[in-house]
């Protein structure tokens, strides 16, 4: 694998399970995505056959749940964001004049869990029955309480599906961000990143903080799920008081933000393609930028617009209002000056603008519809019907449509080759038409309500409207189907840009793109303000008049000539494949038997570092005693498997579920192991320093943004403590806890305890640090001269220690608090946030401990003796304090106050 | 880079601080005094967390991007617990 580090050529299966590269991951991304688009769509034309007539009955109730549900996730997870992220992937490297993303694995790792997520979702609908209760997941419909028994397991894999599908956005997340400030060419500065990157940018901070907070509900879901606690409902089927407010506010606070995640992109788009082809820069580019950062920030602002039919009250109902209608006023700004740049250009009517200035007429419609429904008044009437369905689809659909315009401004980019410009016209017009035929019609019967396909007889009519725009409008889609593919074989071949008037980079360069990107290092510094052609114009344009910082100039430099090292990982998809086994594992098993396959891991992994450690850095003692350490701790896990479940017993009985979960836990160990030892080739920046982040290496920006949105996830558990329990009455709390859930006593010693502890523990990863610095050598203690080696090692033990008596304590605790006390999981509310709250804490200790055993085996062969070897114990100790740092606020709130 | 000695002081100050969070406890002045005296607790709590991301994690070294960036999240928890909790009716 990738030892001389050359990908397979295209037409090779391998290349495309191995490859890393930012544009071969950008094409797997439009691909798959289209592929879900496909799936939603046939989804959405069996809602439309069931509307045919009212109570029809081409679907039973539950399985037209069903479709309704999994047309809304596909549609937005699987196929609305990843099409986006396909153009981002392929785009904004060569936008911003870099190589490729800033981690290339990870790229490919966010696809695979991307794709592996899909399969997962798609795998629920044959285990009985997926999930049904909309896309918006209301509590208590999504509890297990609530779900009928058929449909358990299925929901719970689709729920997991979505834990996963968070992962990869996440990791995809830390990936553009450290991209865009990182490695964007020498005198590029970030307010004048083509428009395409900077919506991209926008979406990936919200992105970070969103989807983290829909993670936080997602896994407290699952522990309902799983664990039995009593978040949402308890298990005999009483909603929990506050549970379903809760969840909303969870939900919309990440989904919110998300409505603007799934149409930023396509406004970034839109506004290149309206520059491209009214040959103008855009009008009032800096407040167009300015608008779009004020909508990113105020989307976090406005969930509760979602929630004027709860009990929330009326002065928070008042503030949503005015917020909302507050977000509404940028937007108009950027419809403006997409209009005006227009108006003021030469426009040239091809097929890219055609859908852009479609989705432009679109978006209007459904945002006008969208203050409708933040006027609270209003919204009591409209909430839960048509009105609702038809003002997102105008404004989402708007989204897709413009990005299909993307896709045809892109595609020659892309293939090298042009579509059909007359086949791309005639797409346009149908699709126009069947949308608007589609959605219109339910803005006339809004009355109908939202995800039944009961309604009153005269609506009749106007629904068979809708059905037939549907016909119209998936109908479009194949007549782009046949062109873009029929395209690929045509003699139409464009050379760098087949369009005049372009301004970025991306069109400076060969017809697809050669795998380096640039002949040379792109730089900006001579600050070429001009709107950029290609090096050759091919259509006759003209230079733009107006200066534009949207481009720069390819400058070959010699210094780029050496072959790429190791392009090619097999990792990321094996990482994808196992977290799908893991998934589907664990969607089917029961509480008392789903933790033994992760707990197997965990002597396996011990095994595979140990032994993939030696065939690295050469045997050592450290690493004997790892294999050695890790069939004791096998052993361990029998004899506890034997005293739990008795091993023949439990083995037999087994199902196929903890067989899955087992192969996808013991592969995924060994991947993040192979991942560890793996040296790979990392693009480096061009200018080691950039605005805004300084001198901040890759990898540490990457961690800060990481653990930005682990803020966001504790945020979510302890935001959901703390509401549950203002909710439930702050100061009653433990006293019901005591009185009704038969907690005795939960004293403060074991949470100061662990709180000395994890203190002291980041102490010595600090000393760590310090004494990798120092590089090799040895530092005179006393009277005794030690090894800087050593004690690197020596203080990553110590806290590796630290680490285990803070799990012993706290077993300890809990050991007394579950069984002695018989405080478990379920006795009440109370203990459903303590346990979950300072669990999830500790999975995050053991995460840690699993990468400090790596740490010392690498620091035992002296890997990080030195300024720059050292940090990769600086960026664990990043993790680390973090983790303290949580502790830190926990320890009040779930032992003192 | 700071020097052994002040990551010390600063390690015996965290001590410190938790020490005074529990013995806060064990005064039973928050029967009598909950919610001043919750202010006071969870003002420990964050001397502590700047504390440590301060020096342990450098922050005071970086460039003030990387103070921005975990602030905006810390707003954003802030956003989510402060508007749910303050909508209950
Ligand atoms: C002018 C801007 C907008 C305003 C004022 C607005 C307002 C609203 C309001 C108040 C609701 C809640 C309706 C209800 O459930 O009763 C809503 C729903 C929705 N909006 Fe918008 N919106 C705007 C733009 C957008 C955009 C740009 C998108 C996405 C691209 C979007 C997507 C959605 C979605 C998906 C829902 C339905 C959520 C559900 O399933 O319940 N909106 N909008
Ligand atoms: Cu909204």
């Amino acid at each position: 694998m990738g030892e001389n580090g050359h990908l397979p050529p295209k037409s090779n299966i391998k290349r495309w399970l191995v490859t890393t590269n930012h544009k071969d991951i950008g094409v797997l991304y439009l691909i798959t995505s289209m592929f879900f688009l496909v799936m939603a769509g046939i989804l959405a034309l069996l809602i439309r056959a069931q509307m045919w007539a009212p109570g029809a009955t081409v679907l039973d109730p539950g399985g037209y749940y069903q479709v309704a549900t999994s047309h809304g996730f596909l549609m937005v997870f699987w196929f609305l964001s990843p099409f986006a992220f396909g153009f981002a992937n392929y785009v904004v490297p060569l936008q911003i004049g870099a190589d490729d993303l800033a981690f290339p694995r990870l790229n490919a790792m966010s696809y695979w869990l991307y794709l592996f997520s899909g399969v997962l979702f798609g795998i629920s609908f044959f285990q009985g029955a997926t999930f049904m209760g909309g896309w918006t997941m209301y509590a208590p419909l999504n509890a297990p309480a609530f779900i009928p028994n058929y449909g358990h397991v299925g929901s719970f894999a689709a729920i997991l599906a979505l834990v996963m599908f968070t992962g990869s956005v996440t990791i995809g997340s830390v990936n553009f961000l450290t991209t865009i400030y990182r490695m964007r060419a020498e005198g590029l500065r970030m307010r004048d990143i083509p428009l395409f990157s900077m919506s991209i940018l926008l979406t990936v901070w919200m992105m970070l903080f969103a989807f983290a907070a829909l993670l936080g509900a997602l896994v407290i879901l699952s522990s309902d799920h799983l664990l039995h606690t009593s978040y949402f409902a308890d298990v005999d089927g009483n909603p929990s008081s506050g549970g379903s407010l809760l969840w909303t506010h969870l939900f919309w606070f990440f989904g919110h933000p998300e409505v603007y995640i799934v149409f930023f992109p396509a406004l970034g788009a839109m506004a290149e393609i309206v520059q491209t082809f009214s040959g103008r820069r855009l009008v009032g580019r800096k407040w167009f930028v300015i608008a779009m950062a004020l909508v990113a920030i105020q989307s976090f602002i406005v969930w509760m617009h979602h929630m004027f039919l709860t009990t929330i009250n009326l002065p928070i109902k008042t503030i949503m209002m005015v917020t909302t209608i507050g977000i509404s006023l940028p937007f108009d700004l950027m419809v403006f000056a997409l209009i005006y740049t227009m108006i003021k250009g030469r426009v040239r009517w091809k097929t890219p603008f055609l859908f852009v200035l479609g989705a432009l007429l679109i978006f209007i419609v459904g945002g006008i519809t969208g203050v409708f429904l933040g006027a609270i008044v209003l919204d009591y009437s409209f909430r839960g019907t048509y009105w609702v369905v038809a003002h997102f689809h105008y404004v989402m659909a708007s989204g897709a449509v413009a990005l299909i315009g993307a896709l045809y401004y892109w595609y020659p980019k892309i293939t090298g080759k042009m579509y059909n410009e007359f086949l791309g016209k005639i797409h346009f017009v149908v699709a126009f038409v069947g949308f608007n035929l589609l959605y219109f019609p339910m803005f006339v019967v809004w009355e109908t309500p939202r995800r039944m396909f009961e309604y009153s007889a005269g609506f009749t009519f106007w629904h068979r409207v809708a059905s037939v725009g549907a016909v119209l409008f998936a109908a479009s889609f194949v007549i782009m189907i046949y062109n873009l593919f029929m395209s690929l074989y045509s003699d139409r071949v464009v050379d760098d840009s087949p369009w005049a008037y372009t301004g970025s980079t991306e069109w400076a360069v060969p017809s697809p793109p050669p795998t380096e990107n640039f002949p040379g290092t792109p730089s900006f510094t001579s600050g070429s303000l001009r709107f950029l052609e290609g090096p050759e114009a091919t259509d006759g344009g003209v230079e733009g008049e107006e200066a534009t910082p949207d481009g720069g100039q390819v400058t070959a430099a010699a210094d780029h000539g050496e072959p790429h090292p190791d392009h090619a990982s097999w990792w990321p998809v094996f990482a994808g494949s196992s977290a799908l086994l893991a998934g589907i594992g664990l969607s089917g098993l029961s509480p008392s038997m789903f933790v033994w396959p992760f707990l197997f891991a965990l002597p396996a992994f011990v095994y595979f570092v140990g032994a993939v450690g030696a065939r690295r850095d050469g045997f050592t003692v450290l690493h004997g005693a790892f294999l050695s350490a890790s069939f004791l701790l096998l052993a361990v896990f029998i004899a506890l498997f034997h005293v739990t479940q008795g091993i023949i017993t439990g083995l037999e009985s087994a199902p196929t579920y903890f067989w899955l979960a087992l192969a996808g836990a013991v592969l995924g160990v060994y991947t993040l192991v192979r991942l560890g030892f793996e040296s790979f080739y990392v693009p480096e920046p061009t200018s080691s320093a950039q605005w805004p982040f300084g001198e901040v290496e890759n990898t540490k920006l990457g961690m800060w943004t990481f653990l930005g949105s682990d803020i966001i996830l504790f945020g979510a558990f302890i935001g959901s403590y703390v509401f549950t329990r203002f909710e439930f009455g702050w100061q009653d709390w433990w006293h019901v806890a005591h009185e009704v859930g038969g907690l005795e006593h939960h004293p403060v010693w074991p949470g100061l305890l662990n709180t000395y502890i994890l203190l002291a523990s980041s102490f010595t990863v600090v000393l760590a640090l310090v004494f990798a610095r120092r590089g090799v050598g040895t530092t005179e203690i006393g009277p005794l001269s030690v090894e800087n080696r050593k004690l690197t090692l020596g203080f990553i033990g110590t806290t590796f220690l630290g680490a285990c008596l803070f799990l012993l304590n706290k077993g300890i605790e809990w050991v007394d608090l579950y069984f002695h006390q018989g405080w478990t999981f379920n006795a009440d509310i109370m203990s459903s946030t303590f346990y979950l709250t300072t669990g999830l804490h500790a999975a995050h200790v053991v995460i840690g401990m699993m990468l400090m055993l790596f740490l010392m085996v690498r620091s035992y062969t002296g890997a990080y003796q030195g300024e720059d070897e050292a940090r990769t114990i600086e960026y664990f100790g990043l993790y680390w304090h973090f983790v303290d740092i949580v502790w830190l606020f926990l320890f009040p709130l779930f032992y003192i106050l | 880079m700071a020097s052994i000695k002040l990551y010390t002081a600063i390690f015996g100050v965290l001590m410190v601080l938790s020490t005074m969070q529990a013995a806060l406890e064990f005064t039973g002045l928050l029967e009598e005094f909950y919610v001043p005296i919750m202010g006071v607790m969870l003002l420990l709590s964050t001397i502590k967390a700047v504390s440590v991301a301060g020096w342990y994690m450098h922050v005071f070294d970086e460039p003030r991007a990387i103070s921005y960036l975990a602030i905006a999240a810390v707003i954003g928890v802030l956003a989510l617990i402060a508007g749910a909790a303050y909508s209950i009716t």
